[in-house]
């Protein structure tokens, strides 16, 4: 097996001029996704892999980025996705342009290529998959319906979805699987919310994108090491335990290690489902016949609904990958260094896979939506656990306040992550 | 009908247990078992969704 030890630069040599249908520019990400969509649409039929100016407004300008190939058609994100020999993960994966010892932090096995990727990601992923979800499946029920006894009989009959029911249930999941102690937990949530929210005016609060960064990812670290040092002492049954313990070519990981694995996996683990679900209960709110739809048969019909959800909300928005031979993507020629962006919500808005892309169709079969990546060895790790708390909680929700009703989110400004802030949610309280 | 699995491809996500969980098992170490690697054409349907289902395409059914 190759590994790529040297870094490649981009180089502008035999580039097009940079499209006119511009998707690095700060206003095109203060939009909403609809808004973008027009434009994704216009180079999904015109221009399917452009050659785009740098990232606007980067957090850590490179003043020799020459810019990066914008992929937006299923197929070629699908394409790019399964070819990590030819599209890697090593060079990093975020659109935006970050300081690096935050991503050194942060990054963990998401930015790393075969093998110390597979190394790495299989020490936890056994306790992902489907036969492991379902095992815990009725931990996962319980947990949803606590979040939901804590509002469902307020008087008011009215909350802030996105704080006081949809992160709850993630947090709680991924808390409860690595072992992060009650008192622990709501720093974690905090900073992992941080983490996603650089470019975001708000969030922000008058520091700068790098600091918020990398308080936050400090702050995680702090937490990590003061796990690695209690599982040493006394191993547990969780997931923080299996890193303490791992062996890598004989030597354990080091604490800075397992430190940027918990910070990518508290953020991976809890914004994503948090987001799709705040998204999910205002598509509810907008296509009610869909709600009907599935409340007639929940049992029956979820399974189909959740892919759905998925693709409709499209919470990650970007990833990045680095072409590291020669190839060919769209009728362009791609050379080594050149980067290369996938814009996932626009693949899963692209009608020669999808009919009537932008419908929420609860019945959509087959569905495959890039929602959880285009494949490949980078797809997404926690995807059962996802669908296993999106089951959960919409059964909840929808048994319990079944006529509820969301108002217009309040989006956070980013080019990664389709966040939701804050969300009106109005219903009939349980009495 | 056998199944075959690509090694070097399989990330041990379970894509394929979701499908088919008579047919496949991953171990705690991550590794993919394959519980039946014939099955029978009563089993045909979901050793195929199964093979759909894989991201990284490690698997594939051979007819023997």
């Amino acid at each position: 097996m190759t590994v790529a030890t040297e870094f490649i630069p981009a180089t502008s040599e035999d580039k097009p001029a940079h499209s006119p249908i511009d998707v690095s520019s700060k206003a095109f990400w203060a939009q909403t996704s609809e808004q973008r969509d027009q434009r994704f649409a216009q180079l999904r039929a015109q221009d399917p892999v452009s050659w785009q100016r740098p990232v606007e407004d980067a957090v850590a300008p490179d003043p020799h980025d020459p810019g990066y190939w914008a992929v937006v058609k299923h197929a070629d994100i699908v394409k790019v996705s399964r070819d990590s020999k030819t599209y890697i993960s090593g060079q990093g994966v975020l659109f935006d342009l970050l300081p690096p010892e935050f991503l050194e932090m942060s990054q963990s096995f998401l930015a790393m290529d075969a093998p110390k990727h597979d190394y790495l990601r299989k020490l936890i992923s056994s306790a992902f998959t489907p036969r492991r979800i379902q095992r815990i499946d009725e931990q996962i029920k319980v947990a949803a319906r606590e979040v939901v006894d804590g509002f469902a009989g307020n008087p008011a009959g009215e909350i802030e979805f996105a704080s006081e029911c949809a992160q709850k249930l993630p947090v709680r999941l991924f808390c409860d699987m690595f072992g992060v102690p009650d008192e622990l937990r709501e720093q974690t949530a905090r900073c992992a919310a941080d983490i996603v929210s650089w470019a975001d005016s708000e969030a922000l609060a008058g520091r700068t994108p790098a600091q918020i960064q990398l308080g936050a990812a400090e702050t995680l670290h702090g937490i990590a090491a003061r796990l690695i040092a209690d599982r040493r002492a006394n191993p547990a049954d969780d997931l923080f335990t299996n890193l303490v313990q791992a062996e890598v070519d004989g030597q354990h990981l080091t604490d800075a290690e397992i430190g940027a694995f918990f910070v990518l996996l508290s953020v991976a683990g809890t914004d994503t489902t948090k987001h799709t679900s705040s998204l999910t209960v205002k598509a509810m709110t907008d296509f009610p016949e869909q709600r009907d739809w599935l409340r007639a048969d929940y049992d029956g019909r979820i399974k189909t609904a959740l892919e759905e959800f998925v693709r409709f909300a499209s919470p990650v928005m970007t990833f990045r990958r680095t072409a590291v031979v020669e190839t060919e993507l769209g009728g362009k020629r791609i050379i080594p260094g050149d980067k290369v962006v996938l814009f996932y919500p626009s693949g899963n808005r692209d009608a020669d896979v999808f009919a009537d892309p932008e419908c929420f169709d609860l019945s959509r079969d087959p569905n495959p939506h890039l929602g959880f990546g285009g494949g490949g060895t980078h797809f997404c790790l926690g995807n059962q656990l996802a669908k296993g708390a999106l089951r959960a909680l919409f059964s909840e929700l929808l048994t319990r306040l079944p006529d509820f009703e969301a108002g217009e989110p309040d989006l956070l400004g980013t080019n990664f992550m389709r966040g939701v802030k804050r969300l009106p949610f109005r219903f009939t309280p349980e009495r | 009908m056998r199944i075959v699995v690509d090694r070097d491809k399989c990330t041990g996500l379970g894509m394929c247990e979701a499908e088919a969980p008579d047919l496949f098992e991953v171990q705690d170490d991550g590794s993919l078992k394959v519980l039946n690697e014939q099955p029978g054409d009563g089993q045909r349907e979901e050793a195929e969704a199964a093979v759909m289902s894989c991201p990284t395409e490690a698997l594939t059914l051979v007819e023997d």
